[in-house]
């Protein structure tokens, strides 16, 4: 299992490179207009996207559930092992660094999601006391995704000069910031504590 | 940090006991079976020891833990 296991692990991280490779050829390419060997790589992309979802569900699951895994995902992420009791601290204090850092990105990151800016022009013959634009600032806070999403009137919306509803980024993209900054998190803080 | 605003420092020989034995820090981290960083770290009192690796480094040097740990109480 344990092999098995260090197999796939290496697997994943060298498919990474190829998987980012992949998806800027799928971004440049138009896989619907796409033929003869460019449409073979295009449908090759696609099966390696999968095969590689699958391996990440199924190392998310042993994550979770093995801790001898844990400390071998722990050691070739962050190119460290933890050798004594002393790097057994380290790692303590690197981690206690990095969940509270990105507890602090989460909160930033839930309260831009919940912001809304806008400034707009007024429609014709509606100014107010001579004035043609406003300034609207408000919060949302939505635990589902809806169709009534919009929070403004589209008749009123077409005079924005500038709106902000939310984050502008995908939530993959949010998930994958935070995977980002939990490595570089722990990284940094190992490094710097090992030095001192 | 004591009732009366007393902290505990622990101060230890080991760089005179290795001295003494002639024995690296190298030499030392392997028989007592941490890194040499952790040694270094023990010298210059930046890390203080689990009492498993002291009574580990106490036995190497067949001494007492007393005779290479011992606190000093410093006034804040």
């Amino acid at each position: 299992m344990k092999r098995f296991d260090s197999a796939l692990l290496k697997i994943f991280l060298c498919g990474l490179p190829v998987l980012v490779g992949a998806a800027l050829f799928d971004h440049l390419m138009d896989g619907r207009l796409a033929a003869g060997y460019l449409k073979t790589i295009y449908n090759a992309n696609g099966f390696l996207l999968a095969a590689w979802m699958l391996l990440a569900v199924y190392l998310s699951i042993r994550l979770v559930l093995s801790a001898g895994f844990r400390d071998r995902v722990l050691a070739r992420l962050t190119f460290m092992k933890e050798r004594d009791e002393r790097e057994e601290l380290l790692t303590g204090r690197a981690t206690k660094t990095t969940l509270m850092t990105s507890l602090a990105v989460l909160i930033l990151l839930f309260c831009l999601s919940c912001f809304q800016v806008a400034v707009f022009k007024l429609p014709p013959g509606k100014a107010i006391d001579g004035k043609t634009r406003g300034f609207s600032l408000g919060l949302s806070l939505r635990l589902f995704n809806d169709s009534h999403g919009t929070w403004a009137d589209p008749a009123v919306r077409q005079y924005d000069v500038f709106s902000y509803s939310g984050l502008p980024i995908s939530s993959s993209a949010v998930i994958l910031l935070l995977v980002a900054w939990q490595i570089i998190a722990y990284n940094c803080t190992m490094r710097r504590l090992t030095k001192s | 940090m004591g009732k009366s605003g007393e902290t505990v420092r622990v101060v230890n020989r080991l760089n005179v006991l290795r001295a003494e034995h002639r024995i690296t820090q190298e030499r030392l981290a392997k028989e007592v079976g941490v890194t040499r960083a952790t040694i270094v770290a023990i010298e210059k009192g930046d890390y203080n020891p689990s009492l498993g690796l002291a009574f580990r480094i106490a036995r190497y040097f067949e001494t007492d833990i007393n005779n290479i740990f011992s606190i000093e109480e410093e006034k804040k």
